[in-house]
């Protein structure tokens, strides 16, 4: 009845009124534009939204999806509501997870969050989703419907994809590098075998049993991979002689390891050829060094010599030299003890060995009586230093050798030598080798046979002195 | 107690050098005294005189050079000579037979028999 007047009431608000405060009804219309702006309605959102949603029976027969979905999917409404079940539109994978995992849990927890999922899109694409599922409970508390939203994960299984395949790769350069690894180390044992199996044609051989004449040797080599330049042998040359020799090749490690082997192996051969004539052999390894091309000015110096059983349980020993530190013969004085004899073999004049063509070589005979003995060694003996840091030189090896107390048999003159090196406190850094020949004494249990003693060592790679590993 | 190694390298005119040779000769100096010797032959010194009062210690790679380098002297048309020799060295020398090849003079006519500087 009064519409017009209430109406003119209502609708004519008073300026004044604007600025004192809120209008609740005018903020309620702005809202209410606001929403009407951006979702026409609610079911417009569940239609639109930017998720799949579905409901579905608990049978999983689909009851209700929306629009975004069915886009996805490539699917209709019609084909899909009261028709297929969540678990038709999961590939394969999916589905088998659905039913084994998915399904039981939810009805457990009541709800899932998260689920990766494949589902079957449209042109037989997969589509990865995460998938997220409550349970819908009646007032009895009894399962109704199942709510599902679905989100498009291609993005994110791209990514994972993406870590999937580097850490693929990761793991392949991993097993290449290990392949590697596992080559080198192969490499490496071929190498120290075959190293192995070379250093032993370069160490001195085992010393033969010599009738009536009693040998030692020691080899060490400053190398710690037993290549020295140190050398000595003693071998057969006829029914009743043998040859030897004992050198040093300038230099050390593994050239003159190689320049050990062609002397070697030279002097072995040139001493068959003239088994009457050390000079000669020794000529012919002066030739053998000077005109292999590989030898450059490298030089040795050499003791060679035969050695004959006397009829006396003596030896004769014929010895030529080529510029070698001369060789020490030894008597054990009259009463077995004290005032030894210790007089060195000098060879004057006898010149290195490879320097010079037409070098020349001097021999000369020593005769070991009974319980005499010779010592053969290289400079690495001299060139050791006392506990003054001196030079031992000749002398200091003649004076040890006179002081000595033990019997004077090849076996015991190369241990007190050795025994002696190892007790220097400076030791040797170098290469050193010691052949003892000796004439068994008169008594001696070991007359008529022989007694051959080796021993080999190495220094390690840390350059301790003198070790006393035996040979294996 | 050893001196530190050192070559001191003097020319001393018409063809002749004085190579002084100071501290030990062995497998890590003696590569020096070949490169220095050798060089010097090589740039027209054919005669060279080793001045060896000073060395300490030479072993089997240090008469190595020195007769490397003597041979070398000698090729060319040279000579190479010893001077001042300590005495153990001139051991050494002998029990090889090198001062069979090698001249070795006096450490008193050292000096004297070296033409002076033109």
């Amino acid at each position: 009845m009064c519409r017009a007047d209430g109406a003119s009431a209502e609708d004519a608000p008073e300026p004044a009124h604007t600025g004192s405060g809120v209008d609740p009804g005018q903020t309620g219309s702005t809202d209410a534009a606001f929403t009407a702006l951006l979702e026409d309605s609610a079911e417009d959102l569940y239609d639109a939204a930017p998720c799949g949603y579905l409901s579905t029976m608990m049978d999983g027969t689909i009851a209700k999806i929306n629009a975004t979905l069915l886009d996805w999917l490539g699917l209709t409404r019609e084909d899909v509501v009261g028709r297929k079940r969540f678990a038709d539109l999961l590939t394969v994978g999916g589905k088998l997870y659905h039913e084994t995992h998915f399904a039981p849990l939810l009805r457990m927890q009541g709800e899932l969050r998260g689920i990766a999922l494949e589902m079957k899109a449209s042109g037989g694409r997969r589509l990865p989703v995460l998938v997220s599922s409550t349970l819908k409970r009646g007032d009895g508390g009894e399962p109704l419907l199942i709510r599902t939203t679905v989100f498009d994960a291609s993005d994110r299984r791209a990514y994972e994809e993406e870590l999937l395949r580097r850490r693929q790769e990761a793991e392949r350069a991993y097993a290449a590098a290990e392949q590697a690894r596992l080559q080198a180390e192969a490499d490496r044992e071929r190498l120290a075998a075959t190293l192995a199996v070379l250093q032993q044609t370069l160490l001195p051989p085992s010393l033969p049993a010599v009738p009536g004449v009693e040998l030692a040797g020691h080899y060490h080599t400053a190398s710690p991979d037993q290549l020295g330049g140190d050398f000595y042998d003693v071998f057969p040359l006829t029914d009743d002689t043998w040859g030897f020799f004992l050198g040093d090749v300038c230099g050390k490690g593994v050239e003159a390891a190689a320049l050990t082997s062609l002397s070697r192996y030279t002097l072995r051969a040139a001493a068959h050829h003239d088994p009457d004539d050390p000079v000669a052999v020794l000529s012919a390894l002066n030739t053998a060094l000077l005109h292999d091309p590989s030898v450059g000015i490298r030089f040795c110096t050499v003791l060679y010599g035969t050695l004959r059983p006397a009829h006396d349980g003596g030896v004769t020993v014929r010895l030529a030299g080529g510029g070698h530190p001369p060789a020490f013969h030894l008597s054990a004085g009259d009463d077995g003890g004290g005032d030894r004899g210790v007089r060195p073999v000098e060879l004057p004049g006898a010149m290195l060995v490879g320097a010079l063509s037409g070098a020349r070589f001097v021999t000369t005979t020593v005769d070991l009586e009974p319980g005499q003995a010779l010592l053969l060694y290289t400079d690495g003996l001299t060139e050791a230093r006392d506990a003054d840091d001196q030079l031992l030189d000749t002398e200091g090896v003649a004076a040890m050798l006179a002081a000595r107390t033990g019997p004077c048999t090849a076996a015991a003159v190369v241990a007190d030598t050795v025994a002696f090196l190892a007790g220097l406190p400076n030791g040797t850094d170098d290469d050193v080798a010691l052949l003892a020949l000796g004439a068994p004494g008169a008594g001696a249990a070991t007359a008529g046979s022989s007694t051959a003693a080796v021993s080999v060592t190495a220094s390690e790679p840390n350059h301790v002195p003198i070790g006393s590993t035996d040979r294996p | 107690m050893t001196r530190a190694f050192r070559l001191e390298v003097r020319h001393a005119g018409a063809g002749h050098a004085l190579i002084a040779v100071s501290g030990e000769l062995d497998p890590l100096t003696a590569p020096r005294l070949r490169e220095r010797g050798l060089s010097l032959l090589a740039e027209g010194t054919p005669h060279l005189l080793l001045d060896m009062s000073e060395v300490d210690f030479c072993d089997s790679s240090g008469l190595s050079v020195v007769i490397a380098l003597w041979a070398q002297a000698n090729a060319s048309g040279g000579s190479l000579a010893l001077a001042a020799v300590p005495d153990r060295l001139s051991r050494l020398l002998r029990m090889t037979a090198t001062d069979t090849l090698i001249p070795v003079r006096h450490a008193d006519d050292f000096g004297r028999s070296e033409p002076e500087p033109s």
